[in-house]
């Protein structure tokens, strides 16, 4: 079954009562809100996942809340709850999809350590995945947003996950976030892209996010191994650049954007080294989405 | 390590790394990468620190300076003045320590 | 006291073979719980142990194995942290004693198995405390407290200077001179609990509390201090140290009589009730009539079984009651550390800042 199967009512009445359990790759979250933005930004942007049962296990308990008090009427605030704990401070009610998102991605960063998670976007094709690491503002969700438009997998958006086991990259596709000009960016270059609400004024900007591609969702199950480093720019004036990186340099990136290397100390340094050592790595500047997803098509024939 | 820090010119010093066991590293084509079990941190060597590195750690004593420099392939064209401040960095990392001669 | 039903975290404490009769539903629950009270890693390593690891599903196994590594990760950090305040005091003269956690992990003790680690907590003699904190600010320690207030309150009135924050490393290092504050209604002696100690094999200048000490500083931690969400963690560490230490000739002869000196009776109290009513922990009757001495009165003692027991049993972690009854466990471990007056002012400081952080 997936979340589309159930009426609105059924799905609004499971977010308030016993929760909803959303497979996102390997991982299950079950999800509590009372609040009707969270239940359209599920139906929008979670209509193609898997629901699980409720006497299973899910990996995550979430729970989006207004809190009690004066401040419900004045400016409406939410919480994000880990385990019926609060994890951040509120933000204004508008915020609450965003906030479900910024919530679990933070689940995964701060627990999943069977996997090496890197700050990355992570695209694939032809069964090789590229790697796309990059502090916030490197460009990097437009570019993916772009990439998986034009027939790459989307593997993540914010969280590249690094199986120790296999040494593959495992899929986490969720909603993938666009800000600022990025959102106008991306509904012109893909006209079919399914892109919700903007919400402005949070701390990153304008908000919005773009539904990530059914099949990338139904795939979530096929992990790909990792071929491409690629360091996004977005640098106005250039068309689309690959510029040659050195793997030891690749290597600090990764490691710098990395969540849990220092976790894993000596095994993560040598996965690590692993991992690069099997991929061409590069540095890419870019302004010109079609140009870049040329230069990205390039790069994955063989 | 108690007392006075030796000084790195004095030709009467040696060097040697902390034991191999607590370092791991790899290199691709000029850089390495090395990680220093001691104290978990991370760093990014150029060719002659590298070289250097794999010197210190595969040594069976200490290493006088020129030593090292002359161990050095001559392509690298390393002067004993840059060797010393590759080993001079080495100990403010903790990667590396000096012994009097 | 009535054990009402076990949820599978207590469950899997007593005894680590139920994970053979869970369920998801079960797992689900334990996960949660255990990741709570920080004794994911803990559960993990006790069903390694007893080779139990494959019987558990894969999704929940996942979990344990990255608790695991996490738990992992903090001891090599603590091992590291450890042998840089050596290597800083080094030429201190006098032995710091290693407390808690550290002291456990050191020791090679069987609490410091699966153990989540924050901090690292030492002893020194209240003379040297001036001298310690200026060697420890010139290898790069400094105070994490600021303000004026928080100085003067951690100096004054509690056992320890303001926890310091390595400026690199970011790490945390709480310099005690006690193990409760001097204004506290308990006053044990901290220069018989650093004669006592223990020199660690292999470390010249470390030390642990002596075995008896280790157990009654760990009761006092546990019902006097203010980290009540710690509460069945600290339990757990009683519970490993009665189980490895007390199996020595004359543990529990001495026990009470040493709590006694120490004006710890009514901690060792609760610490041996609790310990044996929560986590089946073997301790004789005779130690448990010994430790009679130190009983509150029938009210309070109800009154705390509700308020503890309330704490420690985790599935009530969801309901409002129990923050109730952590906020009455959190007054009370101040009313136990501060003079009354003091204690009304330091909370109201406290809850003026929280809420200026949260604006």
């Amino acid at each position: 079954m997936i979340v589309a199967d159930l009426a609105r009512p059924v799905l609004a009445r499971r977010l308030r009562d016993e929760g909803l359990r959303v497979r996102t790759g390997p991982v299950v979250n079950r999800i509590q809100s009372r609040l009707p933005r969270v239940a359209q930004g599920i139906a929008l942007h979670y209509a193609e996942y898997p629901v699980e049962e409720a006497d299973g296990f899910a990996d995550f308990h979430v729970n989006i809340v207004t809190p009690r008090g004066v401040r419900r009427w004045a400016r409406p605030q939410v919480h994000f709850q880990f385990d019926g704990m609060r994890a951040f401070l509120p933000l204004p009610a508008d915020q609450a999809f965003a906030m479900l998102e910024w919530g679990l991605n933070w689940c995964v960063s701060a627990n999943c350590h069977q996997y090496l998670i890197v700050h990355a976007a992570a695209v694939e094709r032809s069964g090789l995945a590229a790697l796309l690491p990059g502090p916030p503002g490197s460009g990097k969700s437009t570019l993916c947003a772009a990439l998986v438009n034009r027939g790459w997998r989307l593997l993540s958006d914010e969280l590249a996950l690094l199986d120790f086991a296999s040494g593959f990259v495992v899929p986490l596709p969720r909603p993938v976030s666009l800000k600022n000009e990025s959102i106008a960016v991306i509904r012109r270059f893909a006209a079919d892209a399914v892109i919700g609400p903007i919400v402005q004024d949070t701390v990153k900007g304008s908000v919005a996010h773009m539904r990530a591609p059914p099949d990338s969702v139904q795939r979530a199950g096929q992990p790909a191994r990792a071929r491409w480093i690629v360091l996004p720019r977005y640098e106005s004036g250039v068309g689309a650049r690959l510029s040659p990186l050195g793997k030891a340099r690749a290597f600090m990136c990764l490691a710098d954007q990395a969540f849990n290397y220092d976790v894993h100390g000596r095994r993560g340094f040598e996965f690590l080294g692993d991992v690069v050592g099997g991929c061409d790595c590069f540095e890419f500047d870019y302004a010109d989405l079609d140009a870049a997803v040329g230069a990205f098509d390039r790069l994955s024939r063989p | 390590m108690a007392g006075a820090i030796p000084d790195p010119s004095s030709s009467a010093l040696r060097w040697r790394s902390v034991p191999p066991d607590a370092l791991a590293w790899r290199h691709w084509g000029e850089e390495w990468v090395v990680r220093n079990e001691r104290n978990g941190n991370t760093h990014l060597l150029g060719p002659v620190a590298g070289r250097v590195l794999e010197l210190l750690a595969h040594a069976p004593g200490p290493l006088a300076t020129a030593e090292l420099t002359a161990a050095l392939d001559p392509t690298l064209g390393a002067s004993a003045a840059s060797v010393e401040d590759v080993l001079t960095e080495f100990r403010r990392l903790g990667i590396a320590e000096a012994l009097p001669g | 006291m009535s054990r009402e039903r076990i949820d599978p975290l207590l469950g899997l404490l007593r005894d680590p073979s139920a994970a053979a009769r869970f369920q998801l539903a079960d797992w689900d629950a334990l996960i949660r719980s255990a990741r709570r009270a920080n004794l994911l890693p803990r559960v993990a390593l006790d069903l390694d142990e007893r080779g139990l690891t494959g019987l558990v599903p894969e999704a929940p196994r996942a979990h344990l194995e990255a608790a695991r590594v996490l738990a992992a990760a903090q001891a090599a950090a603590v091992r590291r942290e450890v042998a840089f305040i050596d290597r800083a005091l080094a030429d201190r003269g006098v032995p710091i004693v290693l407390l808690k956690g550290a002291a456990y992990l050191i020791a090679g003790l069987s609490a410091a198995r699966g153990r989540m680690f924050s901090d690292v907590d030492i002893l020194v003699p209240a003379e040297t405390l001036a001298d310690i904190e200026a060697k420890l600010m010139l290898h790069g320690w400094a105070s994490a407290k600021t303000s004026a207030y928080d100085q003067r309150y951690y100096r004054r009135w509690m056992h320890e200077l303001p926890p310091l924050k390595h400026h690199t490393r970011q790490t945390v290092l709480d310099v005690h001179h006690a193990i409760l504050p001097t204004a506290a209604r308990l006053k044990p002696d901290s220069a018989k609990l650093l004669a006592a100690a223990f020199p660690v094999p292999g470390e010249p200048r470390l030390r642990v509390l002596a075995p008896v000490d280790m157990v009654l500083h760990s009761a006092t931690h546990l019902f006097c201090n203010e980290d009540v969400g710690n509460s069945l963690r600290d339990l757990v560490d009683l519970d490993s140290l009665l189980r490895e230490l007390a199996v020595r000739q004359g543990f529990w002869e001495i026990l009470a009589g040493r709590a006694a000196e120490l004006d710890l009776a009514r901690p060792l109290y609760y610490a041996l009730r609790y310990a044996r009513g929560v986590l089946d922990t073997p301790v004789p009757d005779t130690a448990i009539r010994a430790a009679d001495a130190g009983r509150p009165p029938p009210w309070l003692r109800g009154l705390m079984d509700g308020l503890f027991l309330r704490t420690l049993h985790p599935r009530h972690a969801d309901r409002a009651l129990t923050s109730l009854a952590r906020l009455s466990l959190y007054v009370r471990a101040h009313w136990l550390r501060m003079p009354p007056l003091l204690l009304a002012q330091h909370l109201a400081v406290k809850a003026f800042r929280r809420e200026e952080s949260v604006g």
